[in-house]
Formats: C-alpha cells, structure tokens, sequence
C-alpha cells in the first residue's frame, strides 16, 4: 500500500463522490487583476456597526485611555444639588438604543464641556443614567481577546458628532451627507465621490457586502418615516450611480457572498461590510449577536489564502448616546465626533496594541488611498493620519490563530465545566517510580538471593577460620 | 574439630572451568538464542512508523507527553484517564530525551523484545533449554504479539511484568523461598499499574494453587505478598485522589463496568486463532493430550493462567482485541514443551527387527542415533509451525491495504497525514468535528487542534468521561464553534447513522473538502483503487 497524500487523483474521484463543494462543482471565476500596493496588504476589510463609544466598550480596558478616576456625571448641568451618575458595569441589564438625537449629542457634548451626558436624557424626561452604564470582557469577551491579540484604538473618533447618515458618508467619501438633517436629497447623494468611485477608475477590485440586503430598498424607496433601513446604513444605496449602473451595481451584494467569495478565492481588494439590525450592536439585545458576526469574519478570514494579505477594522457610526469622557478634537471647522471603538486585525497588526493615534473614518480611507496609490477623496482624507501605526511590516505575518470566544467557550474541555485541577507531575513520578523500583529490586534479591547467601555463609566461615587461627 | 571447606582454594579451581562453560553457553543456547532475538527485533522495529499512531496509542503517547511537560499536548489529553499511568511515567521519561513516534513505538517494541526473553527464561525453567528457545522463538514471531507490541499500548509492559510473575511463582513453587513469592506479587502488582485488567490474572493463580495440593503456600507468605501486592496497587487509586481527581476516576470505573458489549461473546474465539497462528496453538493441544501422562504443575499453571483470562473476558462486555495478550507467552510455552520433545514411538509403530537393518545402511549416523529421527521430524514440525507464523506476521507489519480498522491491530492509515495537516494548515485556535472520537483522539494528537465527535452521547452512563458530547452540532456549526467537519471510512463503516450526519451538517454548511487522505486499497478484482479515508471539510456557516 502507498499512501499518497494529497492524491489529486483521489480528489477528483472525491469530487464526484461527494458533491459538496458548491465551490468545486462550478468553474472558478476569474480573479481579479493584481494592483500593486505599497504595503503587503492586499485586502482591506471594513465593518461598521453601530453607535458605541469607547468608554462603553473599552472604558475599563487595561492599557487604554479608559474612564478616569473620579468620573462622575452631573444629573443637571450647572446643578450640583442634583448629584452625579458614576459609570457602573451594565451586568445583567439589557438597555435598549439609547434614542441619540442630533439635540441629544448636543447637549451632552455642551461646547465641550462634556458635561451633559447624563442631564441630556434628564432633560426630557427620560432615564439618563443608563448613559453611564459600560460593558467590560464579561459581555464583550470576544472584542476584548481580539484587542489584547491586536490592536485596539483609544483615540478613534467619529467623523462627525451627530448623524448615523453623516458618519456612514464619511466612512465611504470622507464628507458628510449632502442634504443635512438626515434627509436624503430627491436626487440622492448625487455627485459626491466615493472611495469605490477612485477604487474603480484605478481597477482596483472592491464590494459592499450588506447584511440581509434588499436591492430594491435604496433612496429612491425610502419614505421620510422610514430612514433608518437599509438607506442608512449603506450609504451607496443612496447614490443613483450606484443603485442604476449595472457595473457599479454588482458590487453591492450580500453578505453570504462575503464567505462565498473567501472559499472561492475572489476576495476583492476593498471590502467594507454593513450589518443588519439584529448584529449591529445598537440594541444591547444585539451585541452578542454582534460579537458572532465579527468572529465569523475574522474566523473565515483565517482560514481562507487571504489571511497573510488582509486587515479587517471594525468600527461603530457615532456614539449612540452613550458616554464618552474625551472632549473630540476640532478639524479645522469641524468637531469631530465622540470617540468610538475601533479594532483591527491582521497579520501583520501589532500584538496587543493599544493605539494612542488620533484616528477617524477618513484615516481607514487615508490607508487604502496611500496603500493603492489613488488621489484623496476631500481635504478631510488628504489632512487624516493613517491607520500605518497599527501595523508593523517589517516582521514576517503572524500565523491564523482563532481569537477565543471567551466565557461563551472555554478553551479546552467540557464547556461550562471547571478547569481541571493541575497535573502533579512529581507525585506521579514518585509514586509509580518507587513501584517499579521496588518490583525490580525484590526481583533482582529473589534471583540473587542464593548467590547472595552462599557468599555470606563463605564470608561467615572464612571469619570463624580467622578467629580459630588466632586462637591457636 | 569438624573440617572446614578450603574456601580460599575455591576460586582457583572454579576459574579453569568457567571459559569452557561460557563458550560451551554462547554455542548453545547463545546462539539460537541471538538469532531468535534478532527475529524478535527485527519484527518489532521494521518499519515501526509506515503508519502512524492508531487512537489508543495517541491517548496513552499523548499522557505521557502531558507527563513530560509537553504543553501543546497537556491541554488536549488529560493525564488521569481510564487506567494507571505505569506505562505512560516510563515513557514520559523516554519522551523528555526525545519526543517522535518512533521512539515512543521503539520504547513499546523493546518491552516486548524484553518478553520473549522472560517467555525463553520461564520455558527454559519449566521444560528445559529447547523449549524455552522454541517458545521465544515462537513468541518473537507470533503475529499477536509482534503486532500488539509494535504498538504504544499499556498490554505490552502488563504482560512483561505477568510473564515475569509467572516465572517467579515457578520459582516459589519449585524451591518456596518468600524472596521468590514476594517479587512475584510485585511483578503482578506491576502489571496491575501497567493495565488493570490483569488483576484477572490473580484468578488464575488462585485457581492454580487451589487445584494443585503439590503447590503448597504457606500462610505468612500469602499474607505478605497480598500485602505487598495491596500496597503497590493502592498507588493508583492514592494517585487520583492526590491529584485530585477522583471523581474522574469513578466515572471511569462505572462506565468500564456498565458500558454496552463492543464485541460478542466468540470474538476471541474467532478472531484470534489467526492471530496466535493455528500451528502454534495445533502444537499446545497436541502436546496437552499427547503428553497428558506426564503432566505435573507446570501444565495445570500454564492452562489456569490461560483459561482464567480467556473465560473472563469472553463473558466481560468490553473486549478489546490486544486484551488476551498476556496468554501469548504460556501458549508458546506449551507449543515449545511439544515440539522440544522427541517423539517416543508407540508400540504399533516399533519397527520389527528385520525391518531396521536398511536404516543401518541408509541413514546417516545421526538420524541412526537413538531419537535422531524423532527429533528431525520435531525439528521440521518447529520450523514449519514457525514458518506459518512468520508469513503473516510479515504480512501484517506492512501497512495495512484496508479502509476498515480493528481497533488495537495496528496504526490507522492516514491519520497521522491529516493530523499534520491540521497542524500546519489550520488557523490555532480552530475546533473540528469528527464522526467518532477514535479519528479525533489521532488528529487531536498529531494537529494540536480540539476535535470533538458527533458520536459521544449526551448520557454520562454511556460515554467515556474524558470525552464530552457536542449538543445541537447544527447549532454549534451555525454559530461558529466548529470550523471543520472531519469524515472517516474507518468511522463511517461503524456507525453509518453518525457518518451521514456529518455529511448531511457538511453539506448544509457549504462544505469544501480542504485535505483528504488516501489508501490504496485491493479490490476482488485484484486492481488496486485508491480510497478515501479521512476527509476535512472547511465550513461556511
């Protein structure tokens, strides 16, 4: 017998035996053209969820620009008889969207004062102390074992301080939404280019991958009541170009494409990702969800080719409403949004990072212009640092190592069980040991044992001749 | 006043004698003695590693490399599983120096090696030095044996140290010196810490001394030997308890006891014949009824040592194929005490006088010696039984052309090549599921990755408590938990009802085949088709 492994002939017999690689049944579609870039990354991947801010997730994090000492947030601005809210761990407790209007924000950033997170929501008669509740690894076990194996941003901030639309447009064009208000223009977003827009001048391959997406719910299907769908949170839908050009079109495809596209080996170059309301985060309901969603991306991304080659970020689109204490730095003009978590994973991120660079959703658009050569989209990209800091190519890509899920799987054995008790190695050593010296010892007497005696009885005589002689 | 020995003249009379006795001793039974161990050797080291570690071996390899501080395999096999660690501590110490399979099977093959040495000390001391070397012989090539102890397998030191406490009660029973009582019972003690299953191996004892009044024991010996024997016992049960898992060490004992039969009641009865070879065990019961005149002792030791085991554990549920192995040695034994004795003619056989004058002429002065012919015809009976045996053990230490598998009868094909596969290919970190934990304890042990089995059963009473069961794997699969699902002809041809679930969980989760390996197998036909064994699927949930 020879054992040949892999057999190609054996694997084609397999095939046919069993069908059920939908990736081996069809003819592999062509891949895209190789672009040069100036990193070794080839693929970059962007997720965005929704409105979190750093505190909330990572406000306890060790290592990061977390909660200070001492925070505590007045219930009435300008009222200290009122009192404070401290952040306290939301254990337990599933808060529902915090409902962050653009007079909200407002309020609670207070001319950066930040000082009116809490009072905001009090104001209107609403329960602001949920504002100050946090998450910690019990509830984001996933995130927080990705940020100690990567890197985890403590100065990412959004792109702007109020608006799903506003910063979801700044993820893709480095400029706010035209219209204003939340309103979709009748003409959509018109003109206003995109980062897919340079991505496909320069042939650079590219996909907008949607969470339960809906071709035809786009700006044109939208009804002023109902703008928090799909129109929202994929801001090319928004675009005539891209919802009526069939070449522009086709980019924009499912999610299960995503893990189709990993299999079948045609990851584009530039991949951004959109989620659905059940896994982006915004309802507490909707973390863990959430937390599935990324692990299976970056799980699948893994143990795909194009791990050695590819970054994944995820980031969130504002700040919810939840409490952030990091007054946002101003952009020239413009103030920036409050600080929002942000993580990337690649082979070549650094380990355990937790990066201090002040970063925003046109730094991930600086990256991908600087790394594919192409022109900045606006004078916010053009100004914006890139992600560069995260990554060290001058070491070799690490190897694929699944992040833990954390409480939700142990590591190793029964889940759910205790960990078993050390093993006492020196105890097994003595013991077993000293039995089987033991065995052989008596062994070794036994078989000896005549030998043994007869010289003693010689020995014995010899003595007794020696004492008789000395007596004579 | 009484003469005294010339004690100090004793060396010089005794020295010109020992040369001659020791070339006299390298002559015979040095040299058929060399030979027979190089047989042995050779059979147990020839391609030791062609195919790698079957499940069993990967368990107890990979405790003894937990023991030996290896932490890529503590984390996947607990140390305190099913049986005493005697085998996997000594290992372990082999393992520090140097850690490959080849020296974990090399250090199992050189206990074995050690055996046939005791077999040949034992024969030589119940029927005398040509028995003893056909019975070594016989065991060096017994298919059974060479096979098992080619394997890491607890069975090859628990029946090194039974052989071994066999030849000390021999000695005990032939001189009754406590010296030789007490190293039998701490060699049987031995072979309980190697595998507890030769505990039954006291029942033949027992039955022994109680059948045979010429065998007599005295009572203090008894009491000290028990106790000893008890002692050294106890080191199992003290090691658990130390270590703190003694809960472990009860489930293990409860679903030893009450688990479902694998086998039936005849699997030994029908398998193992071929294994033993058909001559060899021709030759025993030849010998029994030939023979019977002149039984003493010896014989009844021999067949309660035989018959105790093989009745137990026909009527115990769990059967395991390399489970019989410590009767291998006594079975060569009485197969050598046959073919060592020249045959005493029978009366209706006894040439007349006029007949043997053309022998005069003919034969050559050897064969005219008296019993020169019988013992050209044992001669040729010796060698033809070993002949019958060494062919299918020649056979059956080639890596085997089958896509089934007989838990115990050697490595599993192509497990070792998808367990480095794993290793080398999959993310860290990443789960599979496998259709039975046999494939995943082998690619647990070669790709440092967890694989958990469709097959384990939720119900602690009817599973291994090492392993645990996976609840909802569709769930599981959909969630992300596990990232590849492992197909195995060896499994599949048990259990179709496991083997099509993880087809159907591949299929649903848009299974492609990432690795599969290969066995050349040989049809009816005769043409050799090649067959997949072990296939992994990546799945997209």
């Amino acid at each position: 017998m020879r054992l040949r492994v892999p057999a190609l002939a054996a694997a084609a017999t397999l095939v046919a035996l069993l069908p059920l690689s939908p990736a081996a049944a069809s003819p592999p579609p062509p891949r895209p053209q190789a672009v040069r870039t100036t990193t070794p990354i080839k693929h970059f991947i962007f997720l965005m969820q929704g409105g979190r801010t750093f505190d909330n997730y990572f406000g306890t994090y060790p290592g990061a620009y977390g909660l200070p000492a001492g925070t505590c947030q007045p219930r009435a601005v300008g009222q200290t008889r009122a009192g404070c809210v401290k952040p306290f761990a939301l254990l337990g407790q599933q808060v529902p969207p915090l409902g962050a209007s653009r007079t909200t924000i407002t309020s609670q950033y207070n001319r950066g004062k930040m000082n009116g997170f809490v009072s905001a929501y009090q104001r209107q008669g609403r329960n602001g102390t949920r504002v100050m509740g946090y998450y910690d690894s019990r509830q984001l076990p996933f995130y927080w074992n990705a940020a100690r194996r990567y890197v985890l941003f403590d100065h990412f901030f959004s792109s702007a301080l109020y608006g799903i639309r506003a910063n979801r447009s700044y993820w893709v064009s480095a400029a706010p939404a035209p219209g204003g208000k939340g309103a979709i223009p009748d003409g959509g977003y018109g003109k206003l280019r995109t980062i897919f827009d340079r991505l496909q001048a320069a042939g650079v391959s590219w996909k907008f991958y949607v969470q339960d997406y809906s071709p035809k719910d786009t700006y044109q299907s939208a009804s002023p009541a109902n703008l928090q769908t799909q129109t929202s949170r994929v801001p090319l839908v928004d675009y005539f170009r891209f919802t009526h050009d069939p070449v522009l079109a086709q980019h924009i495809v499912g999610l299960a494409q995503y893990y189709k596209d990993l299999a079948a080996g045609t990851l584009p170059a530039v991949t951004y990702i959109a989620s659905s309301s059940g896994d982006n985060e915004r309802s507490a309901r909707s973390i863990a969800g959430g937390q599935d969603l990324v692990r299976n991306l970056v799980t699948q991304l893994m143990q795909s080719q194009y791990w050695k080659s590819s970054a994944l970020m995820w980031s969130y689109d504002g700040s919810g409403g939840w409490f952030d204490h990091v007054r946002p730095p101003r952009e020239r003009s413009a103030t920036l949004g409050f600080r929002v978590p942000a993580l990337l994973i690649s082979a070549y991120a650094r380990r355990g990072l937790v990066d201090h660079t002040v970063l925003d959703y046109t730094s991930a658009l600086k990256f991908i212009e600087q790394n594919w050569a192409l022109a900045p989209l606006t004078a916010r990209d053009a100004r914006a640092s890139s992600l560069t800091s995260a990554f060290d190519f001058a070491g070799r890509p690490r190897a694929p190592a699944l992040i833990p899920p954390g409480s939700i799987l142990p590591a190793a054995g029964i889940p759910g069980a205790s960990p078993a008790p050390p093993t006492p190695v020196t105890k097994i050593y003595w013991l077993y040991g000293t039995a089987a010296v033991i065995g052989v010892l008596l062994l070794l007497f036994a078989a000896w044992r005549p030998a043994l005696s007869e010289r003693w009885q010689a020995k014995r005589a010899r003595r007794v001749v020696q004492t008789d002689g000395a007596g004579e | 006043m009484p003469e005294l020995p010339a004690i100090t003249a004793a060396p010089a009379t005794t020295a010109p004698k020992t040369a001659p006795r020791i070339r006299r001793w390298l002559l015979f039974p040095g040299l058929p003695l060399t030979a027979i161990m190089g047989l042995a050797v050779f059979f147990r080291l020839w391609q030791l590693t062609a195919v790698g570690f079957n499940s069993d071996e990967a368990v107890y390899t990979g405790s003894a490399a937990s023991i030996a501080g290896n932490n890529a395999l503590t984390a996947v096999f607990p140390v305190f599983r099913a049986h005493p660690l005697l085998f996997q501590t000594l290992l372990s110490l082999v393992l520090r120096v140097h850690d490959t399979d080849w020296t974990a099977r090399a250090f199992a093959a050189s206990i074995g090696i050690a055996t046939v040495v005791v077999t040949y000390l034992l024969g030589r001391r119940l029927y005398g030095t040509g028995a003893g070397l056909i019975a070594a012989l016989l065991l060096a090539i017994m298919p059974y044996h060479v096979i098992v102890s080619r394997q890491v397998l607890l069975d090859g030191l628990m029946t090194l140290c039974a052989t071994a406490a066999l030849y000390c009660v021999v000695r005990y029973v032939e001189n009754g010196r406590l010296s030789w009582l007490l190293a039998g019972g701490s060699m049987m003690g031995a072979a309980v810490l190697s595998k507890e299953t030769s505990i039954v191996l006291l029942g033949g004892l027992y039955a022994f001394f109680v059948l045979t009044p010429s065998a007599r024991m005295r009572g203090k010996h008894l009491l000290l030997t028990g106790l000893l024997l008890v002692t050294e016992i106890t080191v199992w049960p003290v090691m658990i308890r130390l270590s703190g898992h003694s809960h472990r060490g009860q489930s293990y004992l409860l679903w030893q006891i009450f688990r479902r039969p694998n086998h039936s009641a005849w699997f030994y009865f029908t398998v193992l014949p071929s294994w033993l070879g058909p001559a060899l065990l021709l030759a025993a019961l030849a010998g029994l009824i030939w023979l019977r005149k002149e039984a003493t002792w010896r014989e009844r030791l021999l067949l309660a040592w035989l018959i105790v085991p093989v009745l137990f554990f026909s009527l115990w549920p769990l059967k395991g194929f390399e489970y019989l192995l410590p009767v291998s040695p006594p079975l060569a034994i009485l197969a050598g005490r046959t073919l060592a004795r020249p045959l005493s003619r029978p009366e209706w056989l006894r040439q007349p006088g006029w007949l043997r004058w053309p022998d005069r002429l003919t034969k050559p002065g050897w064969l005219a010696r008296p019993q020169g012919l019988p013992r050209a015809v044992m001669g040729v009976l010796a060698a033809a039984t070993a002949v019958s045996m060494v062919i299918p053990a020649w056979q059956r230490i080639e890596p085997s052309t089958s896509a089934s598998f007989l838990a115990g009868s050697g490595g599993m094909n192509g497990g070792r090549q998808a367990g480095r596969w794993i290793l080398h290919h999959i993310p860290q970190g990443a789960r599979l599921l496998a259709i039975g934990p046999s494939v995943a304890n082998v690619l647990e042990f070669y790709g440092h990755h967890q694989v958990a089995a469709l097959s384990i059963s939720p119900s602690p009473h009817n599973r291994n408590p090492t392993y645990f069961p996976v609840s909802n794997p569709d769930l599981q699969l959909r969630h992300g938990v596990y990232q590849y699902v492992v197909w195995d002809a060896y499994t599949a041809a048990r259990t179709s009802f496991f083997a099509s679930q993880a087809r159907r969980l591949a299929d649903k989760y848009h299974g492609v085949a990432v690795y599969t390996s290969t066995v050349s197998v040989q049809v009816p036909s005769g043409t050799e088709v090649v067959e997949p064994v072990i296939v992994i699927y990546e799945v997209h949930p």
